[in-house]
C-alpha cells in the first residue's frame, strides 16, 4: 500500500510533493503497521472487554452466546476482598523482581566490561543459555529443585548446616514460597537486562568515563554520573518491560505448584485463570484481565513518558 | 502370524460382525461412513491392549473411519474440556472423571442417549453410583465405565515385624501406626501412613464415618456441611493420624504416593486398587514388593467396621456436536461390552462398570472391589466441578495439616466457599 502512494515520487524526484500528499504520506506508511496491532492486539483486546460486560458461563461459551450484565463483574470483582490483597500482592511481587532483575542485571553488565574475553564469552554463553530454554522446562528443573522429598536445595542446605531441611516445604509458608518465585523469576530475566544492558554498556564512549576518572571520579561517582544517565534510555525501556512480564507472571507459579496453586498464591493473571477456568465464570475471568491491563496502562505510562521525553531530547 | 495368532484374529473379527448383526440399525451403513473419530481417554485408565482390541473389533465394523485415542492428562484436564466442548469440532468420546459430568451435561455438551441405553452391555446392571453420575434431570448422558475405590495398601513385612495386625477401628490404626513409627524410629523418612495433605479423596471417608458431609440438598438449595460438629470431629481424627503418621508433604497431591512407597519408607498409604501396579511396576516402582503387599478396608471409628468410601470412576460420554454420534456410540458399546470390561477388571485392575463382574476379583482386588459396595459419592450437582476446579476441599486440609488455620475456621471458610459455588456462585 505504502509503495503505491510512493511510486509515483520516483519518477518526479524534483517537484516537490503537494500539501495533502505530505499530510497523508506517513499515515499511509504507518497504517500497514497499525493494522496488523489493531488484529493481534485491540481485536482480542476489544473482544476481552466486552466479554467481561456479560455473564458468560459454560453454556454461553458452548452456545456463543452471554448474558449482558453491564459492570456487573467489575462490581462483583472490586467487591471481593481476595482480589484487593491479589492485587496488592501481585504488585509487590512485580516491584521486587523488577527491582532485584535491573541491580543485578546493572552488576553483571558492569562484571562483563571488566572481565576477560574468554571469561565474557562463557557468561554470556550461559546468560543466553538460559534464555533459551523454554520456561517450562527451566520450571519443571526448579521444582524438582525445590521438591519437598527429593529436592538438591533442601540436601544442599542441609549439609552445609544451614539448619534441618529435610522434608522442608518451601510453600507452606507463603513468604518462603514468594522468595522461591522472586528467585526464579528474577533468574530467568536476568540474561535479557544484562545482554541489553551490556550492549547499552558497549556504546558509552570510553573517553568520557576516562576524563571523569582524570577528574577524580571514583567508581560509584562515574557510574552514576557519567554512564547510568547514557543509560537512561535502555534502563527505561528494561524496567518497562520487566514490570509488563513480571506483572503478568503465571507460569513459574502455576507449574511449580502442580497446576493447583492455592488462594495464597494468586498473581492476578493466576486469579482471573482460576475464575475463568477454573469455575467456568469468564465474563468475570476478563473483567480480572482487563483490571490487570488497566493496572498495567497505569504503571507503565510513566516509564513510556519517560522514554518519549528522553527520545525527543536525544 | 502363528496360526493361534491367525485364528484369534478370525475369531474376534467373526465376533465383531456377529455383534454388528445384532446390534443397532444404523450398522446397515457402518461400512459407508467414514472420517476420523477422536477419543480422548484419561492416561492410565485403560491398558492400551484393550483399546487396541477395542479399535480392532471397530474397524472391523467402520472399515472407513480412523479412530484416534489421544491420551489426556488429570491436571488440566477442565480448561482443556471447556475448550473443546466450546469448539465446532469436539472430541467424540470423552472420559469423563464422574465428579464431571453434571457440569458439561447441563451446558449441552453432551449427547442425551437415554434412549440407546439397552443397546450397552449390563446397561441393567450398571453400577448405581456411576449411573447416577451420567443422569442429569432424569436423562442420560454417559455410559458408566469404570469406578474405583480406595482402600489401605500396607505393607505384610513391616507389619510382621512390628508385630501388628490390621486394625479394624480408627483408634487401632492409630495404635498400629504409633507401634511401625516406634519400630523404624531410626528412619527420619518413614512414615506409618503416608498422606499427602491435598488427598482429598482419602479424606472424605473419615468426613462421612461420622456422620458428617460435604453438602446437603433441600429443595433445590445446597448447604455445605464440613463445619458440622461430626464432620469436624472426623477432620480432627484424620489430622491426629496424619501428624503422628505422616512424613508427607502437607501441601502436596498424591500424584506421587506409589513412587514414594515403592522407595520403601512407608508401611500404609490410602490408594486405589489400581495402584498396586503402579508401585510394583518395574520402571515407576518396584516388582520385589508384589509378595510383601497387603491391603484392608479404611476401619470405621466403630470396631469391626468400615468407613464409607469415595467411589471414584469414569464415564464415557458422545459429544452433542459430534459429527459421527453412531460411529461413536458404537466404540462406547464395543469398549464397554462383556468382553472388555472383563478385561478392564482383570488386567487393568479396575472395578467394572456392572455388579454383574464383581466377582471377577481375585486377591488384593476383591478388597477394593468389596469397599466399592460401602460407598458414596460428591454432591450430584452441575456446579460440583467448580467446587474441585476452585480447590477447596484441598486447600481446607492444608490449612488444617499446616496448621495455618484451626479446624473450624478452615471448614467454615470451605463450607461457605461449597455452599456458594453449589448455589451458583463463585
Amino acid at each position: 500500500m505504502g509503495v503505491a502512494v510512493t511510486t509515483p515520487d520516483l519518477e518526479s524526484a524534483p517537484r516537490r510533493p503537494g500539501p495533502l500528499r505530505v499530510a497523508l504520506l506517513p499515515y499511509a506508511l504507518i497504517s500497514p503497521s497499525l493494522l496488523v496491532i489493531a488484529g493481534i492486539l485491540a481485536f482480542p483486546l476489544g473482544m476481552l472487554v466486552w466479554l467481561s460486560l456479560q455473564h458468560y458461563g459454560l453454556r454461553e461459551l458452548i452456545q456463543h452466546s452471554g448474558d449482558w450484565v453491564g459492570l456487573g463483574n467489575y462490581q462483583a470483582i472490586l467487591a471481593d476482598p481476595l482480589f484487593r490483597q491479589v492485587v496488592v500482592r501481585s504488585l509487590l511481587f512485580t516491584f521486587a523482581c523488577v527491582g532485584l532483575t535491573i541491580a543485578l542485571s546493572t552488576l553483571i553488565a558492569l562484571l562483563l566490561l571488566k572481565v576477560r574475553q574468554a571469561v565474557r564469552v562463557i557468561v554470556m554463553s550461559a546468560l543466553v543459555f538460559v534464555w533459551a530454554t523454554p520456561v517450562i522446562v527451566t520450571v519443571d528443573i526448579w521444582q524438582w529443585m525445590f521438591d519437598y522429598e527429593f529436592g538438591v536445595i533442601n540436601y544442599l542446605l542441609t549439609q552445609l548446616h544451614l539448619g534441618n531441611f529435610i522434608h522442608h516445604n518451601w510453600f507452606d509458608s507463603p513468604i518462603q514460597g514468594w522468595s522461591v518465585f522472586v528467585v526464579v523469576v528474577v533468574w530467568g530475566a536476568i540474561p535479557f537486562v544484562t545482554i541489553t544492558l551490556f550492549a547499552g554498556l558497549l556504546q558509552v564512549p570510553a573517553d568520557v568515563v576516562d576524563s571523569a576518572k582524570v577528574d577524580g571520579a571514583g567508581p560509584l561517582q562515574t557510574f552514576r554520573f557519567v554512564t547510568a544517565p547514557m543509560l537512561k534510555p535502555i534502563f527505561l525501556i528494561v524496567t518497562c518491560l520487566s514490570t509488563i512480564w513480571d506483572f503478568g507472571v503465571f507460569t513459574q507459579i502455576y507449574v511449580m505448584l502442580n497446576q493447583r496453586p492455592s488462594s495464597d498464591y494468586f498473581t492476578i493473571a493466576i486469579y482471573s485463570y482460576r475464575e475463568s477456568f477454573g469455575v467456568t465464570q469468564y465474563g468475570l475471568g476478563a473483567a480480572i484481565a482487563v483490571v490487570l491491563v488497566v493496572i498495567l496502562i497505569f504503571v507503565t505510562l510513566f516509564y513510556v513518558r519517560e522514554t518519549v521525553r528522553v527520545a525527543e531530547i536525544g | 502370524m502363528n496360526f493361534r495368532k491367525a485364528w484369534f484374529s478370525v475369531f474376534t473379527i467373526a465376533v465383531a460382525l456377529v455383534a454388528a448383526c445384532g446390534g443397532t440399525s444404523s450398522s446397515n451403513n457402518s461400512a459407508n461412513q467414514s472420517g476420523t473419530l477422536t477419543v480422548w481417554l484419561m492416561s492410565g485408565s485403560a491398558p492400551q491392549s484393550v483399546v487396541d482390541g477395542v479399535n480392532a473389533d471397530f474397524k472391523a465394523k467402520y472399515p472407513n473411519i480412523t479412530v484416534k485415542v489421544e491420551l489426556q492428562q488429570w491436571g488440566d484436564i477442565g480448561t482443556k474440556l471447556d475448550t473443546a466442548y466450546a469448539g465446532s469440532t469436539p472430541p467424540d468420546v470423552v472420559e469423563l472423571g464422574n465428579t464431571l459430568v453434571a457440569k458439561y451435561a447441563a451446558a449441552g455438551a453432551l449427547e442425551d442417549i437415554s434412549g440407546k441405553k439397552s443397546s450397552f452391555d449390563n446397561s441393567g446392571t450398571w453400577l448405581q453410583s456411576l449411573t447416577d453420575s451420567c443422569t442429569v434431570n432424569g436423562k442420560l448422558y454417559c455410559v458408566p465405565y469404570y469406578a474405583g475405590s480406595r482402600a489401605i495398601i500396607y505393607r505384610k513385612d513391616f507389619f510382621d515385624a512390628a508385630g501388628v495386625q490390621p486394625p479394624d477401628s480408627l483408634d487401632g490404626l492409630l495404635t498400629v501406626g504409633k507401634k511401625l513409627m516406634t519400630a523404624h524410629s531410626s528412619d527420619p523418612n518413614f512414615s506409618a501412613l503416608y498422606y499427602p495433605g491435598k488427598y482429598w479423596y482419602a479424606a472424605l471417608p473419615f468426613v462421612w464415618d461420622f456422620g458428617g458431609n460435604i453438602a446437603t440438598q433441600s429443595g433445590s438449595k445446597w448447604t455445605g456441611g464440613l463445619n458440622s460438629s461430626s464432620s469436624q470431629q472426623g477432620l480432627t481424627t484424620l489430622s491426629n493420624i496424619v501428624s503422628q503418621l505422616s512424613k508427607a508433604d502437607k501441601s502436596g497431591d498424591e500424584a506421587k504416593q506409589d513412587a514414594a512407597f515403592a522407595q520403601g519408607h512407608i508401611a500404609m498409604i490410602i490408594a486405589n486398587g489400581w495402584e498396586v501396579g503402579v508401585i510394583t511396576d518395574p520402571k515407576a516402582g518396584d516388582p520385589s514388593l508384589k509378595d510383601k503387599l497387603g491391603a484392608f478396608a479404611i476401619p470405621s471409628h466403630n470396631a469391626g467396621q468400615t468407613a464409607p468410601v469415595f467411589l471414584g470412576g469414569s464415564d464415557l460420554a458422545v459429544a452433542a456436536k459430534s459429527k459421527l454420534q453412531d460411529a461413536a456410540n458404537a466404540w462406547v458399546q464395543t469398549f464397554t461390552n462383556q468382553k472388555n470390561m472383563a478385561q478392564m477388571a482383570t488386567v487393568g485392575g479396575v472395578i467394572p462398570n456392572n455388579t454383574s463382574q464383581l466377582n471377577l476379583a481375585s486377591g488384593l482386588n476383591s478388597v477394593f472391589f468389596n469397599a466399592a459396595k460401602n460407598s458414596r459419592f460428591v454432591p450430584n450437582s452441575q456446579n460440583w466441578a467448580n467446587v474441585e476446579n476452585a480447590n477447596v476441599l484441598p486447600d481446607m486440609l492444608v490449612k488444617i495439616f499446616t496448621k495455618q488455620q484451626d479446624i473450624p475456621t478452615a471448614t467454615k471458610a470451605a463450607s461457605d466457599r461449597i455452599t456458594s459455588i453449589l448455589n451458583g456462585g463463585g
